[in-house]
């Protein structure tokens, strides 16, 4: 087909370039091996999945078969037509217009009536936020106190009281208040320092047996759980963020990004020689809140 | 078109008047160009989420309460786990080709996410965004704003050790809001973290709200491109202000199309089996008070969480009501500026270079000095904050301690895209003085240099 007879049947396709390919058996035999591999991955996948096999023999066949498909039909459309660089015009000519976008004009100007039906529209529009409340309870106090109370027993995930001298030296350990296991704002980590002196700020009389130590698990930046322990200087460690706390200086941040202590728990031990706590904490645990 | 569907096309025809219509969109040019087809792999993907994601749903259990697993798989088998992280056990390891969907749907979100990126960065860099494309740039930004809430929200819903742990970050992200940041917080979650709220939430944000307005939006975004048609490079002899060069759509583009969707379906079939995406058994249930070492979000979050790494201990204000936090500047106002300042970029350039008219031919970012400047700068910022949110397994490969490594980043964060921008806005000026040039303020005086040169 020359030029001339191409621009005849398209009168509305400009083409800049044309290239005809030539007639090639070797892309045919392209086309005709790439449809059969991808009849054949078809019908691996669908025998791979019905004879439940692996992913790795069904997830191979689809991903071979979708490739081969690809390719098949790359190659059977660069033999069908010729290869064509048209341009378009980006401004076709519009029919400029000055009109008014409706042709409808109004009878009388009413601006006051229109402005304020467009305040009531705002006013009510602003009114059907009203349920937003509804999507949560009042914060309240939940953010400001925890499960633990005056004798409230430290207890371990799987629910048993813990003695002060049944905790490791040097060690870590996380307990919950007894009967709110995974109530997450309680999490509190106990520590056991190795031989070193508490300073201030802790304060000695939550510390038990000179040695034991507890404070809230929920990291003061973020809320993670500050669940690593580096015994060479009984850093706590928050494994998201980094926040590095002081164990025997009252869980003073010593680096990272959060600005606030963790929380130190009113520590004791009742008559059989359980850990309890003397109260909830004195201080707000996890991150600031507006 | 083969007798058939001639003969279907001619009934259709009869009956809706399409003909002219169908050869006019036949026939529409597409200009070709391999960074052009970036959006269309995320576009591709989109398709692949939905189709996969379909599946997902229906074996997805969109609650936390305690289950026991008792399918085959053996780390699991007899144990008490959230219904959530049960169901992806179950579906991972007991139906029939679920782990295939499962990663085929975790492998599509990461292309997904990576081509906009990419396809924001190409379109930032070659200038695509300029009049008359100033709307359409505002919907892409819509759309990877859509596209990360529908990734951190699947990223929660396996409710496995680091979802949770993501979860309870955007929760006290919420809560950092000042004034009114602890309503907000309930209001989203339902109550204290962690209610069984969050999850059925998040499910229904994932799989009804996001996708829909993310879909509609894709439509938007389309439609918009077809009808202003599409930016091209620059090419002797083509008048790229008055018209569009490229394939037209039937057959050359379609063939291009088809071929690059069901490559794009191939390669992640192909990672599907590679790669591992979110081995739930490696990882756990969620379990309040615990959370593991190498605790990251996904990749397209890094830079957030850079930023609450690196971000300097503050905490001001009166507690209780009005805080002003780290992670409230460093989460919340930090990516708020970035997001609004490259928003509103293309007024900048327009200001400061005085552009005028309508823009459709690409340039070379060097060729404005402005542009490459604020590129290579705020760029390199979100990829240096990105790395720092890997400071912890730097610290660990490279024996430095991370106390050294957060302060290497503090610094470079800030210095380094300086210095960059600054250095690449230079010799982009000098570049342009060498030829002496300026910078075009309308297309036609930048079309006149281009056939010049």
């Amino acid at each position: 087909m020359s030029d001339r007879e191409a621009e005849q049947t398209r009168p509305d396709l400009t083409i800049v370039s044309e290239e005809t390919p030539p007639p090639s058996q070797a892309n045919d035999a392209l086309v005709l091996g790439s449809a059969i591999i991808a009849a054949l991955a078809g019908v691996g996948f669908a025998v791979g999945l019905a004879l439940r096999t692996s992913i790795t023999v069904y997830g191979t066949a689809l991903a071979i078969g979708l490739l081969a498909l690809g390719f098949g039909i790359r190659r059977y459309f660069s033999d069908l037509f010729p290869d064509i660089e048209a341009v378009e015009p980006r401004h076709p000519e519009q029919q400029a217009t000055e009109e008014p976008v409706s042709a409808i004009a109004p009878l009388q100007r009413r601006s006051l009536l229109r402005n304020a039906l467009i305040g009531a529209s705002g006013v009510f529009g602003l009114s059907l936020l009203s349920p937003v409340p509804s999507l949560g309870p009042a914060p309240g106090d939940a953010l400001r106190t925890t499960d633990w109370r005056r004798g409230t027993r430290l207890v371990t995930t799987d629910g048993e009281p813990i003695r002060a001298d049944n905790v490791a030296s040097g060690g870590v350990a996380t307990v919950w208040p007894e009967g709110s296991i995974n109530n997450e704002i309680s999490a509190v980590i106990l520590v056991r320092v190795g031989d070193t002196e508490f300073k201030d700020p802790t304060n000695f009389d939550w510390v038990v047996n000179n040695e034991l130590v507890a404070y809230s698990k929920v990291c003061t930046h973020a809320g993670c759980p500050v669940g690593l322990f580096r015994e060479t200087d009984n850093a706590l460690f928050c494994p998201c963020h980094q926040s590095t706390f002081d164990a025997v200086r009252g869980a003073i941040p010593t680096f990272g990004p959060t600005a606030r202590a963790l929380p130190q728990l009113p520590l004791g031990t009742d008559a059989e020689g359980f850990l309890i706590a003397l109260g909830d904490f004195t201080e707000q645990v996890g991150p600031a809140y507006g | 078109m083969t007798p058939l569907f001639g003969k279907l096309f001619d009934q259709l025809d009869a009956r809706l008047h399409v003909r002219a219509d169908t050869r006019k969109s036949a026939n529409k040019v597409f200009p070709s160009n391999w960074s052009f087809l970036l959006g269309e792999v995320a576009l591709f993907s989109l398709v692949i989420l939905v189709l996969t994601g379909i599946f997902l749903t229906f074996f997805y259990r969109p609650n936390v309460e305690a289950v026991t697993y008792t399918g085959s798989n053996p780390v699991f088998a007899g144990r008490t786990l959230p219904a959530a992280f049960e169901s992806i056990v179950r579906l991972s390891s007991d139906i029939n080709g679920g782990l295939l969907f499962r990663r085929l749907h975790r492998g599509a979100s990461h292309l997904f996410i990576a081509t906009i990126v990419l396809h924001m960065l190409r379109i930032l860099l070659t200038g695509a965004f300029r009049k008359p494309r100033e709307l359409n740039y505002f919907v892409g930004i819509g759309l990877l704003t859509l596209a990360f809430g529908a990734g951190f929200t699947g990223y929660s819903l396996p409710y496995d050790s680091l979802a949770g742990t993501g979860i309870r970050i955007a929760y006290s992200e919420l809560l950092s809001l000042p004034l009114i940041g602890d309503r907000v917080a309930f209001w989203i979650f339902g109550g204290a973290f962690p209610t069984g709220d969050v999850i059925p939430r998040f499910f229904v944000l994932h799989v009804m709200l996001l996708p829909a307005a993310l879909i509609g939006t894709v439509g938007l975004h389309l439609f918009m491109v077809y009808r202003q048609k599409h930016t091209q490079f620059p090419r002797v002899g083509v008048d790229g202000h008055q018209l569009v060069l490229g394939k037209p759509l039937w057959p050359l583009q379609f063939a291009e199309s088809t071929t690059l969707f069901l490559w794009t379906g191939g390669l992640l079939a192909a990672a599907a089996v590679l790669i591992p995406w979110s081995d739930v058994a490696l990882l756990g249930p969620y379990v309040p008070g615990e959370v593991g070492n190498n605790a990251q979000p996904d990749w397209f979050l890094f830079w957030l969480e850079g930023a609450l790494r690196i971000f300097p201990p503050i905490e001001f204000g009166i507690p209780g009501t009005l805080i002003i936090s780290g992670p409230f500047v460093a989460g919340v106002v930090l990516p708020g500026l970035i997001f609004t300042f490259l928003a509103f970029y293309p007024f900048l350039e327009k200001w400061l270079y005085k552009l005028e008219g309508e823009w459709h031919v690409l340039q070379n970012p060097l060729e404005i000095p402005l542009r490459a400047g604020v590129m290579l700068g705020v760029f390199s910022a979100l990829l240096l904050l990105s790395a720092a949110a890997t400071n912890d397994i730097l610290s660990r490969m490279l024996g430095i301690p991370i106390e050294v490594m957060t302060w290497f980043f503090r610094i470079t964060v800030i210095v380094a895209p300086i210095v960059l921008g600054l250095g690449i806005a230079r010799y982009a000026r000098r570049r342009l003085n060498r030829r002496q040039r300026h910078v075009p303020s309308t297309e036609t005086e930048a079309q006149q240099r281009y056939i010049a040169a």
